[in-house]
């Protein structure tokens, strides 16, 4: 039996067909989100689906999740995020007992049980300013890519110290530190540091070691390190973390077995 | 006219209430339908809320939404009219002992701009007046005072102060230096009492020091004072005493009707009618003797259709304890679309369900009643009851929600959540809901989701 998981984040849609026969992932794909969020969901899949070799009618259930996940209607049914996550992160670490996951457009923390049950959760989805949201800013505004922000960060030797309050204004304080001078890299890992003072503002509470960071934005070396100082304890990167929601959904749909419509 | 229970939105609801008055709907004089609080208030709100469909129901928002035309009309007839702001439950008690009184609550007013989806620009012109959005939507009551045509302007106005929310202070003393005087009446904040001190039982389980009761005694005393020099008669005990009476029976029917709701099996009434229904117990919606008849309405129906094992969510939904009241009233409807209902609330004014003690001088019992108040005793006190209710309603997730600005504890969500979280393990969130949701909904929708599936994965297999 092949499920698949489809999480129509707020930045990018991700894929992932599982095999649940052989328990392992047989294919998975990114998109960029667009306005067209089925479509675009709907040609990712399809182009998984022939990269894997298989037809429509091998897949038997399919679920969407992710802030986009009602408007993909070829799914049998939709499953949040925090439930996703929490399962995609407990299958590839099954040690797991807590979860950071920065996403596009908000963070969350879930707190996890022995066997991956979803104990507790917290989300910040009010606030751009402990979100990928301030790096797609920064990034912007410095005109570079992610991956070349993180490199810069890795580079700091004395991180600035931005507001983790609003990025309307940390934008500006950014112009000012660039304007007096300050290094680039500094000023990324000060970006990074408040996200992170942010982000363990929401995470303190319910984080318990282990700590997995997931998400795109795990995908920056200098998220986990700016995590692991605030939150004064390791916190590991989830294998592959830009799919572990995908992931996740593929695994409640093995479990649901839910009949795909319009497939 | 027993139809199963379902809810109906604004245009279902023109349907049966016509087919209701076809059928021999009898209703008070401020019956008719619901549409006409859109046509000629502008509650826009409720072209985007669903209703329960019962006739008890239509009365309870036709008694909820009438209150203003009903304080005009007690002017017209001579009735003198009382605001009694920032006491949720106990001065009302004592101005509806008196005939010829009436009591409204003018912090009612923040829930206009959220009925009318801000078409009223209160919050707008609170704004205008010094008070922004960083203060709590009472706000909305400056302008509603000033510009008259909401709630006529009070006779007397009486406002506590002390253990209080200081944005409330800050936006009632605002509204006295706008011309409108004040008797102001002080509470202090309620603690536990020391070792040695004489300690005072009061409802819901908690206890301060004689010397609190007293004082407060001493304050009400002197409300009481000016009660009576309003109505032309002295305000004595044997008022109160059959004011306590007549209130508790409020009370106890509120009660009657929590645990009708709350414990059944699934839900008999949705959970917007019940947080209308609760808000009935801090001023009667100035009408104490209809209060009775309209939640003696709405228990018959929930005691029939529990009769007739017909309910409105059915038994699979997650047992939600909802912890404040919302400022989008949107957000009751969103909780049961997504999964969950109602098992338990405490929407800020939990004393004013307690029954006060009746065994008691009449303003000993009040003073006790007024320092049980959730509001001017300790978070750590408040979360303690809700973990008793959690527990005895069998609650499987807590909601707390947090109206943008409204701040009488900044930190008093997340205690309870720490406490709740403590104490009996289920998952806990906290929730900010404005005047108006509607650009939030996806995501309020997306944590009440998790909430849901969260608490229902955590059932026993």
């Amino acid at each position: 039996m092949i499920c698949a998981g489809i999480d129509a984040g707020s930045r990018s849609i991700k894929v992932v067909l599982f095999d649940t026969a052989r328990a392992q992932i047989i294919a998975s794909g990114l998109a960029d989100q667009g306005v067209e969020q089925e479509r675009l969901a709907a040609e990712l899949f399809e182009s998984l689906l022939q990269q894997a070799g298989l037809d429509r009618s091998r897949i038997s259930s399919v679920v969407a999740t992710g802030y986009g996940r009602n408007a993909i209607r070829f799914a049998g049914t939709t499953i949040t995020e925090i439930t996703c996550h929490a399962r995609g992160v407990h299958w590839l670490a099954p040690d797991a007992r807590s979860i950071i996951e920065i996403g596009g457009q908000d963070s969350k923390i879930i707190s996890l049980e022995e066997g991956g049950r979803v104990r507790d959760f917290a989300m910040n989805d009010r606030c751009a300013a402990g979100t990928g949201r301030f790096l797609e800013m920064v990034a912007a505004r410095l005109d570079m890519t992610w991956e070349k922000l993180a490199q810069l960060g890795r580079q700091s030797q004395a991180p600035a110290l931005i507001s983790n309050v609003c990025v309307v204004f940390a934008e500006t304080e950014i112009i000012g530190l660039l304007a007096d001078g300050k290094p680039l890299p500094d000023v990324v890992a000060g970006v990074q540091n408040a996200i992170a003072t942010r982000v363990a503002a929401l995470a303190s509470r319910l984080a318990s070691p282990p700590v997995y960071f997931t998400g795109g934005v795990a995908l920056l070396p200098g998220m986990a390190r700016a995590l692991e100082e605030v939150l004064a304890c390791p916190v590991r990167v989830a294998p592959r973390p830009q799919f572990t929601g995908a992931l996740g959904a593929a695994l409640c749909a093995r479990a649901a077995n839910p009949s795909p419509a319009g497939l | 006219m027993n139809s199963p229970p379902r809810k109906l939105d604004l245009d279902q609801w023109d349907g049966r209430y016509e087919q209701l008055r076809r059928d021999g709907l009898r209703e008070p004089a401020y019956g008719g339908p619901l549409r006409r609080h859109v046509v000629r208030e502008k509650d826009f709100r409720l072209q985007q809320l669903r209703f329960d469909n019962s006739p008890a129901a239509l009365r309870l928002w036709n008694f909820l939404l009438t209150e203003n035309q009903r304080l005009h009309q007690a002017r017209a007839e001579g009735d003198k009219i009382v605001g009694t702001m920032k006491d949720l439950g106990t001065v009302p008690v004592m101005a509806y002992a008196l005939p010829g009184l009436r009591a409204f609550y003018p912090d009612g007013a923040w829930w206009t701009p959220c009925l009318m989806e801000c078409g009223d620009k209160l919050l707008q012109k609170a704004e205008m007046m010094g008070i922004d959005a960083s203060f709590c939507p009472v706000r909305a009551m400056l302008p509603a005072f000033q510009e008259g045509g909401h709630f006529p302007r009070p006779d007397l106005l009486v406002c506590s102060a002390g253990a209080i929310c200081d944005d409330f202070s800050a936006i009632a003393q605002r509204l006295e230096h706008l011309g409108h005087p004040i008797l102001w009446w002080e509470t202090p904040r309620r603690r536990q009492p020391a070792s040695g001190e004489r300690a005072c039982a009061l409802p819901g389980h908690l206890a301060a020091p004689q010397v609190q009761v007293d004082c407060v005694r001493a304050e009400l005393q002197r409300i009481a004072r000016a009660l009576g020099e309003l109505a032309g008669q002295t305000l004595d005990d044997s008022f109160l005493a059959a004011g306590i009476c007549a209130a508790n029976q409020v009370r106890q029917r509120l009660d009657s009707l929590r645990r009708a709701v709350y414990c059944a099996p699934a839900a008999p009434l949705p959970a917007l009618e019940m947080l209308v229904a609760e808000m009935l117990a801090i001023h009667f919606c100035s009408d104490r003797q209809e209060t009775i008849a309209v939640l003696d309405a709405l228990l018959a129906e929930v005691q029939s259709r529990a009769h007739r094992s017909q309910f409105i969510i059915g038994p699979d939904a997650a047992r939600i304890f909802w912890v404040n009241p919302v400022a989008d009233l949107r957000a009751m409807n969103l909780l049961e679309d997504l999964g969950g209902r109602l098992c338990g609330s405490d929407f800020m004014f939990s004393h004013a369900l307690d029954l006060i003690p009746e065994n008691l001088p009449p303003l000993d019992a009040l003073a006790r009643a007024a320092l049980a108040d959730p509001m001017v005793g300790p978070t750590e006190d408040r979360a303690a009851r809700i973990v008793r209710e959690c527990r005895s309603n069998r609650a499987e997730a807590l909601v707390v929600s947090r109206i943008p600005g409204a701040s009488h504890c900044a930190r008093e969500g997340e205690i309870i959540l720490q406490i709740v979280r403590r104490e009996i393990g289920i998952p806990a969130i906290e929730l900010e809901i404005p005047p108006v949701c509607d650009a939030l909904s996806p995501s309020l929708g997306s944590r009440l989701r998790a909430l849901v599936e969260t608490a229902q994965a955590r059932r026993p297999k």
